[in-house]
């Protein structure tokens, strides 16, 4: 039972919900859990984290914390390590977590895993799993040497529930100099191409082959459903639509009454994006395509035959 | 200015891949490869600055033979040079053996950018970047999205959650790594092909980088890898497109939805 910390994120002045995602995983792997939370604010938000399943959580009350920066935030998890003594190291798999995750690796010269969406004790060992190949295939991992380092894909379990007894300490984590320097975030524009309120979502992928063929083949169908519009990554990222049109971690999460994936395979970062969609049709030539896996109907075959005539049929019953 | 572009050769998005026989990796025999999208992506953003101005940019690649190519079409599309680095160690190394192998090709050069993809299509780790960053002690960002060059500096933006952007100022040198859909990537001119078999591509060893077999030893092994067990899965329809479609539209009007 490995000896875990956790780095926590505060995101908008609250603590993430990845971060309670870590608390379980540590929390199911049964040994001690520490726990780090770091920015100005930290003191408040180390009570929620403690009571939360946290353990002995460290607040780094540093204000050069308060926006994330690689250096800072590698500092305060070198001094939380040599502090504590972990096992593990578990950080979320966000755009803070993979960007710091790495570097820390490189410095203190650990191995690391990322995105892994189960830990497993197997005798003295851990073993890590996580996709491969865009979810083509499941793999299984054992790193030499501790602590090791995991990044731990969001959402992969149910945040941890319970009401714990935990300690919060202040951690100071000295100095430092982020050597880049941040400016500011830029936030969505409002008005773009809203499919959170979406009933119906018909998206496209890759499998329309070409740009044109949104407009000839998609677009019917979406009409006569009365539906949205939306895409893959692969379909923004070559400018067939543009990118408020993409369901996915990077773009919108949705949850519409009926998803309907079209010539899309289902990379994770996709399927994160619509698998709690109350419906789920996906049309793709791949019969071993991912998409599969979360979808309630799927149809193999020639989407430029299929997705026609369903619009046809559609049509027709709606009178 | 001089950039470094590292490129990984990965299977061809469309190519049908299986495990191999001892469930460690993909059988790679009979595939075709190409240049991971991700670092075509960023060779992109490299030849962009070098289309707009004074720069040099050099391409590097770790792998068997077979890298070769990939790098003669990143000269084809208008790198200068390239570097193909390869050991017999490198087979079983982890991505830090592959940071410290970069490394230390880099440091013989002293680049003012270096660039890559956000992550490898194949093994999806996106760890080499920020790694390779901290061996040669600069800046870096990672899943960047526009690059600007503003008083000597580079105003990068990188993509976070759900459309928000994260706009930094890095100084040179630094490490960019590139998320897909930055700009519109290129392909080599049949002029460019017939200059790039003019254009230098080195080899290099470990022990020409300063390295030996066990600066290499991997602490991460990948014991098993299979197709995703099946968990319920869609339930599948069959049949003509009309007669797939006739079930479609009874399960939409069952969702009361038509």
């Amino acid at each position: 039972m490995p000896k875990t910390l956790i780095v926590g994120e505060i995101q908008k002045g609250e603590l993430r919900e990845a971060t309670l995602e870590l608390v379980a995983f540590a929390r199911k792997l049964g040994g001690d859990v520490v726990s780090l939370v770091m920015g100005s604010d930290a003191a408040n938000r180390a009570e929620g984290l403690a009571k939360g399943g946290g353990g002995k959580v460290l607040a780094a009350a540093h204000a050069g914390l308060d926006s994330y920066s690689a250096t800072g935030w590698a500092q305060a998890i070198r001094v939380a390590v040599e502090a504590e003594s972990p096992e593990l190291i578990l950080i979320s798999n966000t755009p803070c977590g993979w960007d710091v995750a790495p570097k820390l690796a490189a410095q203190l010269d650990l191995g690391i895993i990322t995105d892994v969406f189960q830990i497993e004790q197997d005798g003295a060992d851990l073993v890590f799993l996580r996709r491969m190949f865009n979810g083509k295939f499941d793999a299984r991992f054992r790193v030499e040497g501790t602590p090791v380092i995991a990044t731990v894909q969001p959402g992969a379990v149910a945040a941890y529930e319970g009401d714990e007894a935990g300690t919060v300490e202040a951690l100071e984590v000295g100095d430092f100099q982020p050597r880049s320097a941040y400016l500011e975030t830029k936030t969505a524009p409002a008005g773009g191409h809203d499919l959170s309120k979406a009933e119906i979502i018909v998206s496209g992928g890759r499998g329309l082959q070409k740009p044109e063929n949104f407009d000839a083949v998609l677009k019917p169908l979406v009409e006569a459903l009365g539906a949205q519009m939306g895409a893959s990554r692969p379909v923004v990222d070559a400018g067939w639509l543009p990118h408020d049109h993409q369901v996915g971690t990077s773009g919108q999460i949705v949850q519409p009454k009926l998803y309907v994936a079209v010539g899309i395979s289902g990379a994770i970062q996709h399927l994160v994006g619509m698998k709690n969609s109350n419906y789920i049709i996906a049309i793709n030539k791949d019969p071993d395509a991912p998409i599969f896996e979360v979808a309630d109907l799927g149809v193999v075959g020639d989407l430029f035959e299929i997705v026609p005539a369903l619009a046809k049929a559609v049509s027709k019953a709606k009178g | 200015m001089k950039i470094l572009v590292c490129l990984k050769q990965v299977p061809h998005k469309d190519a049908r891949l299986d495990v191999n026989a001892e469930g460690t990796w993909i059988d790679d025999a009979n595939i075709k490869f190409e240049i991971n999208a991700y670092d075509s992506y960023a060779l992109e953003e490299a030849l962009r600055i070098k289309d707009a101005g004074e720069a040099e940019v050099v391409v590097a690649s770790i792998g068997p033979d077979r890298v070769s190519q990939a790098l003669r079409t990143a000269l084809g599309m208008g790198a200068d040079r390239a570097a193909h680095i390869w050991d017999d160690a490198l087979a079983q190394t982890d991505s830090l053996g592959i940071a410290k192998t970069l490394a230390g090709y880099a440091r013989g050069e002293s680049f003012d950018l270096v660039l890559m993809g956000l992550m490898a299509d194949d093994d999806n780790y996106a760890l080499v970047g920020p790694m390779l960053a901290e061996l040669l002690g600069v800046p870096f960002a990672t899943a960047v999205m526009k690059v600007e060059r503003k008083n000597g500096e580079l105003v990068v933006e990188r993509e976070l959650e759900g459309g928000s952007l994260e706009v930094r100022s890095l100084p040179v040198p630094c490490l960019l790594t590139v998320q897909t859909g930055i700009n519109e990537v290129r392909y080599a001119s049949l002029k460019g092909i017939m200059q790039a078999k003019k254009k230098p591509l080195d080899t290099k060893a470990l022990g020409d980088l300063g390295l030996s077999a066990d600066d290499v030893a991997p602490r991460v092994r990948l014991e098993k890898m299979y197709p995703p067990p099946k968990g319920e899965g869609a339930e599948m329809v069959e049949g003509s497109a009309d007669e797939v479609s006739g079930r479609l539209v009874t399960k939409i009007k069952e969702l009361g939805l038509l």
